[in-house]
């Protein structure tokens, strides 16, 4: 007897004492051991009995596992390659409707830095412009960039060099743009000068110094840009947001990032700016549209999971009443040997909890190892394919969590009845059962 | 005169099937001396079964009271009647059940795993018992393996497994044939004479009626005698006899 029982049995007598009663001595119950034993030797003793009710509920658990994995990890991988350029607390700011456009200039981007948990305000434009090379013109983009805006949207240059001053007449082309300007290797237009003529919007220039449609300017090519999400097909052109405003007189841009501290609240700032005429977009927008859409996704995989899972229960409890005629005897002979109700009881429940856990064990490593494995099957052929190789497999902990206490709840579920049923037994009916 | 060891006051018992009651037993009285053979006889449905499971704590009497050691079993609760019969009393059915799943040596140390031990403390008793009653290469068979007589050996093991000093034995050889019948009796009587334990036996084999040292006749559920006989003279008689 250990201490904890003995403290106990003092406490009990002392109570019993108090009252002038004489507590009854009932003893001690069986072993934890000893009951996990004997369920586990009847688990043991019918193999194909067993093996198919484990397998019912492995196969539950696992088909669960496998479509739990795969959700979860799909909607990780989406929402990975979403924010992987777009951090979640950085403010897309443009510049509002056709009817009210306004543009990004000084003044209003003091105001954005003075909002509130506001920590940086990077601008962007964007002009059309004509490049010409050989006998060759080609229309484009020209998007000028502040160097803490390329940081901020993740725009890496590929080749070339970027140590010069941000008014310097240098651009970035994609290598796309490059070959069309007959460069059969891009990296050859590095160092090159081109010439080039821009279109500028009346809104974004000082109207004062205006000078649109000039003349045909040569510029340098100071490398290439990194268009590898577009698989290099894309034909624009990047240079500087200080060289553009220098040389075009540009006011303003036309998009901005705004960085907010991650303690501010997000759509407190939005609502700030946007009261400035300006549109605003943040990546929680589309990581809340793309979790609501896979909310839907696991709602139908839990109905499904409780169909399934419904039936190997069914297929539980069959086992174990079959299990408890069966050893009605067993049960009678326990009885009248002195074995408690408890003792019963627990022997019947603990067969249940030892079926249930080896299922969802068995269930849960067969489920994400075919989870794992279809991951490994589709990299293999993404790389033959020559495509980066993705992990669209993920279990959450709160999801481990919820097997453990669903295979607890199957096992208590399914082995209450014929344990209550086994417990309550009469020895000698028992004993005479045929 | 011995210590009283069970004293068996008035009882009655009737069982109510459907609308009616049946009544089994009549106002049964008695006592049993410690280290007595006590054999209960008659005819079948005479009601010695249903006093000897009274007598267990399996079914509770309709009135009366069975007093083993000074205590009236049935004034306790399941749970202690459980316990009692655990620690007190080692029984052997007239058919022996087993655990299947357990081995014939595990199945003699269930009674110690039921009052608190493990098997590993348990086994090493249970195999001092397995070789007395002489079956110790059975040990780690399937008990369903064994014969009936075979069977009643272990079951015998069983009961002593925590040095009861009451057996309680029902029919213990209402399946077995002559020879093996004889032997387990035999092996009984050794035990009840070698360590002094109280055993009180059902049967209605009139060839067993010299081991008991008191014979208690019942018919309709009524005592219709009650006698003490020495052991010796039983034997010697029933060696003349067998002569």
């Amino acid at each position: 007897m250990n201490i904890i029982s003995k403290i106990k049995n003092s406490i009990l007598d002392s109570i019993f004492n108090l009252f002038g009663k004489e507590r009854e001595d009932i003893g001690v119950h069986m072993k934890f051991s000893v009951i996990t034993l004997i369920s586990y030797r009847n688990i043991a003793a019918n193999k194909i009995r067993s093996f198919l009710t484990i397998g019912g509920v492995g196969i539950g658990i696992g088909i669960i596992t496998f479509l739990i994995s795969l959700g979860f990890g799909i909607q990780e991988m989406v929402i990975r390659e979403i924010t992987k350029n777009n951090p979640s607390n950085v403010i897309e700011v443009s510049n509002g409707s056709l009817e009210n456009l306004i543009t990004l200039n000084d003044e209003t981007i003091d105001k954005i830095k003075n909002i509130e948990g506001v920590t940086r305000v990077e601008r962007a434009v964007n002009i059309g412009v004509k490049f010409y090379s050989s006998d060759t013109k080609i229309d484009s983009v020209l998007y000028g960039y502040t160097r803490g805006y390329m940081e901020m949207a993740n725009i890496r240059i590929k080749e070339g060099r970027t140590d010069f001053g941000d008014t310097e007449e240098k651009i970035f082309v994609t290598p796309k743009l490059a070959q069309l300007m007959g460069f059969s290797n891009p990296s050859d237009i590095i160092g090159k000068t081109v010439q080039y003529e821009v279109i500028i919007s009346e809104d974004i220039v000082d109207k004062s110094n205006i000078e649109n449609n000039r003349e045909k300017e040569d510029i340098e090519i100071a490398g290439l840009i990194n268009d590898d999400s577009n698989k290099n097909n894309s034909l624009f052109a990047v240079t500087m947001y200080d060289h553009l405003k220098e040389d075009f007189h540009l006011i303003g841009g036309q998009a901005g990032k705004v960085e907010v501290n991650i303690q501010a609240d997000t759509n407190s700032v939005r609502s700030r700016i946007e009261q400035s005429g300006f549109s605003t977009e943040s990546i929680s927008d589309t990581v809340q549209d793309v979790n609501a859409f896979f909310n839907v996704i696991k709602i139908v995989m839990v109905v499904f999971g409780t169909i399934i899972m419904s039936i190997s229960a069914m297929g539980m409890l069959n086992t174990l009443s079959v299990s408890l005629l069966q050893r009605t005897r067993e049960v009678g002979i326990l009885k009248a040997l002195g074995a408690k109700r408890a003792d019963v009881f627990k022997m019947f429940i603990f067969e249940a909890a030892i079926i249930s856990f080896s299922g969802g064990i068995l269930g849960f490593g067969l489920g994400y190892g075919a989870a794992r494995g279809a991951n490994l099957l589709f990299n293999y052929f993404a790389q033959k394919r020559g495509e980066d190789i993705v992990s669209f497999i993920s279990v959450p902990f709160y999801f481990v969590i919820a097997i453990i206490a669903f295979v607890a709840f199957l096992g208590f579920a399914t082995g209450i009845m014929p344990a209550r049923r086994a417990s309550k037994t009469h020895a000698l009916d028992a004993l005479r059962y045929e | 005169m011995g210590e009283v060891k069970i004293k068996v006051e008035n009882i009655k018992k009737s069982f109510k099937v459907g609308e009616n009651v049946i009544p089994v037993l009549f106002g049964i009285d008695f006592e049993i001396m410690r280290g007595e053979f006590c054999l209960l006889i008659g005819p079948s449905g005479c009601g010695k079964s249903t006093l000897l499971h009274s007598i267990y704590g399996l079914e509770p009497p309709t009135e009366g009271k069975i007093i083993i050691d000074g205590k009236d079993i049935w004034n306790y609760s399941k749970d202690w009647r459980a316990h009692f019969r655990n620690k007190n009393v080692g029984f052997i059915p007239q058919q022996a059940f087993w655990i299947k799943s357990l081995s014939v040596i595990e199945n003699i140390a269930i009674p110690g795993v039921i009052a608190g031990a493990s098997f590993h403390e348990s086994i090493p008793k249970a195999a001092k018992l397995i070789e007395l009653v002489g079956m110790s290469k059975w040990a780690n068979h399937r008990p369903y393996d064994l014969s009936g007589g075979q069977q009643q050996r272990i079951a015998l093991a069983r009961s002593l497994l925590l040095d009861p000093q009451l057996i309680i034995a029902d029919e213990p050889t209402g399946n077995l044939d002559h020879k093996a019948g004889e032997e387990l009796m035999k092996l009984i009587e050794d035990i009840n004479k070698q360590f002094g334990l109280t055993v009180v036996m059902v049967t209605h084999n009139p060839s067993q009626y010299c081991f008991g040292t008191r014979i208690i006749n019942m018919e309709d559920g009524k005592i219709i005698s009650n006698e003490v006989q020495e052991r010796s003279k039983v034997i010697t008689e029933k060696n003349e006899h067998n002569i």
